[in-house]
């Protein structure tokens, strides 16, 4: 499958602090690509280096099989929208004025402007002043700003923050709709991993400048290992038989989780707990979930 | 010009759509022509007869005092817009960080270039309304536009760059107060101090000079010939300070 973002090395440094560390990120074409990674993990700035914005103390760019420099950026970009951090808007001018300004910039007829309006379902509030949009309305407007030109790639930062629920899931259903509809790849950036759940096809997570993970959605899951989980009568004491018998074993939210998967060791388990006189109530084998998945990766607990 | 630099200037012209700031120079033009009337209604028929003179003397000193709140009021009604819309990470994934800084200074430029032509007719009309008996010299009425139009150029260069690196734009304000009293005081003080003085340079090339005399009480304006050497040296420090501050904007990571 061919790539439309390929980064080599991407790193991004603010004096002695590295906010992007080699990065290397492979988006596949027509793919939804979800950036997910905790606040401040580097997900925004890894946006603003595709976009030319800041430039990449190391590394690599690579859009639509383009090396990008500063030469060629506004002409890739031409084939790009971004919705970055929040929408940028002229709040004295109305919804429609804000969009004629980027279709003047960016050589795009005026007629485009009913089209994305539709998509992003803005047509009763183009003729108001931004300033008296709520954020919803606005992050709207930003993605319709996004799509003019009918862009190739589009790159969203948390697209969905401000929308209420049913907005999100609009915007949600949008986004799973272009790459079928308009042939786009879409790059969208979230905290949330149910949203990356949601929509994404592929996945990279980002955490503390380094993507620790990067692969398709069923790849993710496929990495859901399933886990033995323990019910006793006394949960401390039984953690302690088992670290004597050497079964790597750890408490949480009442039961003990074990990192065997043999029936043989399971068998080990049940008797060290029934000789050290533990009441054993259930033994079960649950799958990990994104959730899961997620703090085994990145040792933080995630939005959900 | 280029096709994608009047584009983007035809972009600059939709951005500025009810922002009213057309009233910025009129408000201040409005203040000098009302000053001019109120000066011209009080000096005497003989004072008239150096009537073109006087004002070469005059408005240079007023100058001084209105364009640097003039021009940083039209600086931050022109980019507070871009600051308050966080519009910078979007414009610059379509413009050139140096052509978006260029089309909002030609776009500031514009209003400057209007106030200092409305300045040549205030000074033409009023020769005539108030019959001034010396000569218009058109030269001279040229080399004072063009020495108020370049002064206030640099000026919005400055302004420009701080109100596009500023979040609020109560800082690039108060520079343009401070700096019209830094102006008028360095009209008093010794050349090489007040030649660092940027706002101060609407008087620092005079065509037209002062004699008053104590003992008669009479005031002679007579005319000396234009520092053209003093003036191109500042025109050049200009585009000096334009191309330091373009960097210095262009810079900026949004």
């Amino acid at each position: 499958m061919s790539c439309v973002i390929i980064t080599d090395s991407l790193t991004k440094q603010y004096g002695k602090k590295t906010a992007v560390n080699n990065v290397d990120l492979k988006v596949p074409d027509k793919s939804i690509y979800g950036f997910l990674g905790p606040n401040g993990a580097g997900k925004s700035t890894t946006l603003k280096l595709l976009l030319g914005l800041i430039k990449p103390t190391k590394g690599h760019i690579e859009i639509l099989g383009r090396k990008v420099n500063q030469k060629n950026r506004l002409a890739i970009l031409s084939k790009t929208g971004s919705l970055i951090e929040s929408p940028a808007y002229y709040g004295h001018l109305s919804g429609k004025e804000n969009l004629r300004i980027i279709c003047t910039l960016k050589d795009i007829p005026f007629r485009e402007i009913d089209n994305v309006l539709k998509i992003v379902r803005m047509t009763q509030q183009q003729d108001k002043k931004v300033s008296q949009y709520s954020l919803g309305m606005k992050q709207r407007l930003g993605l319709a700003a996004a799509l003019l030109g009918n862009p190739k790639l589009l790159l969203l930062d948390e697209p969905t923050n401000g929308l209420d629920p049913a907005g999100i899931q609009e915007i949600r259903e949008l986004i799973c709709s272009l790459p079928e509809q308009y042939g786009m790849t879409v790059v969208v950036s979230s905290h949330l991993l149910r949203e990356i759940e949601q929509m994404a096809t592929h996945v990279g997570i980002i955490d503390k400048g380094q993507l620790i993970f990067q692969d398709s959605l069923a790849s993710l899951h496929e990495h859901s290992r399933s886990r033995i989980i323990l019910h006793t009568d006394n949960n401390p004491a039984a953690l302690k038989v088992l670290k004597q018998a050497k079964i790597p074993a750890r408490q949480k939210e009442g039961a003990l989780i074990l990192d065997v998967h043999q029936d043989s060791s399971i068998v080990k388990v049940i008797a060290a707990c029934v000789h050290a006189d533990i009441g054993v109530f259930r033994v079960y084998e649950r799958q990990m979930s994104l959730e899961d998945i997620f703090l085994h990766l990145t040792g933080k607990q995630v939005s959900l | 010009m280029n096709s994608s630099m009047i584009r983007e200037l035809a972009a600059e012209q939709k951005k500025v759509r009810g922002k009213k700031v057309w009233l910025v120079p009129l408000g201040f033009f409005s203040f000098e022509a009302v000053w001019a009337l109120w000066l011209l209604s009080n000096v005497s028929a003989e004072e008239r007869m150096t009537g073109y003179l006087m004002f070469f003397y005059h408005l240079p000193v007023i100058n001084t005092i209105i364009f640097p709140v003039m021009v940083s009021v039209i600086a931050s009604r022109l980019c507070d817009m871009e600051i308050k819309g966080d519009t910078l990470k979007l414009l610059y994934t379509f413009q050139q960080p140096s052509a978006f800084f260029d089309c909002k200074y030609i776009s500031g430029v514009k209003y400057l270039l209007c106030f200092t032509i409305g300045h040549g007719i205030l000074i033409i009309s009023s020769g005539k309304i108030f019959r001034f008996g010396d000569p218009l010299k058109i030269p001279m009425l040229l080399t004072y536009l063009a020495v108020t139009l370049c002064t206030g150029m640099v000026l919005l260069t400055l302004q420009q760059t701080l109100s596009l690196m500023s979040n609020s734009q109560i800082m690039p304000l108060a520079t343009g107060l401070a700096g019209s009293f830094l102006g008028l005081f360095s009209l008093f003080f010794p050349a090489p101090l007040a030649r660092l003085v940027i706002w101060g340079y609407f008087a620092a090339f005079p065509c037209v000079k002062m004699d008053w005399d104590r003992t008669t009480r009479i005031t002679k304006f007579y005319e000396v010939p234009f520092p053209l050497s003093g003036f191109l040296a500042f025109t050049a420090a200009g585009i000096l300070i334009f191309i330091l501050c373009r960097i210095i904007a262009v810079r900026k990571e949004v």
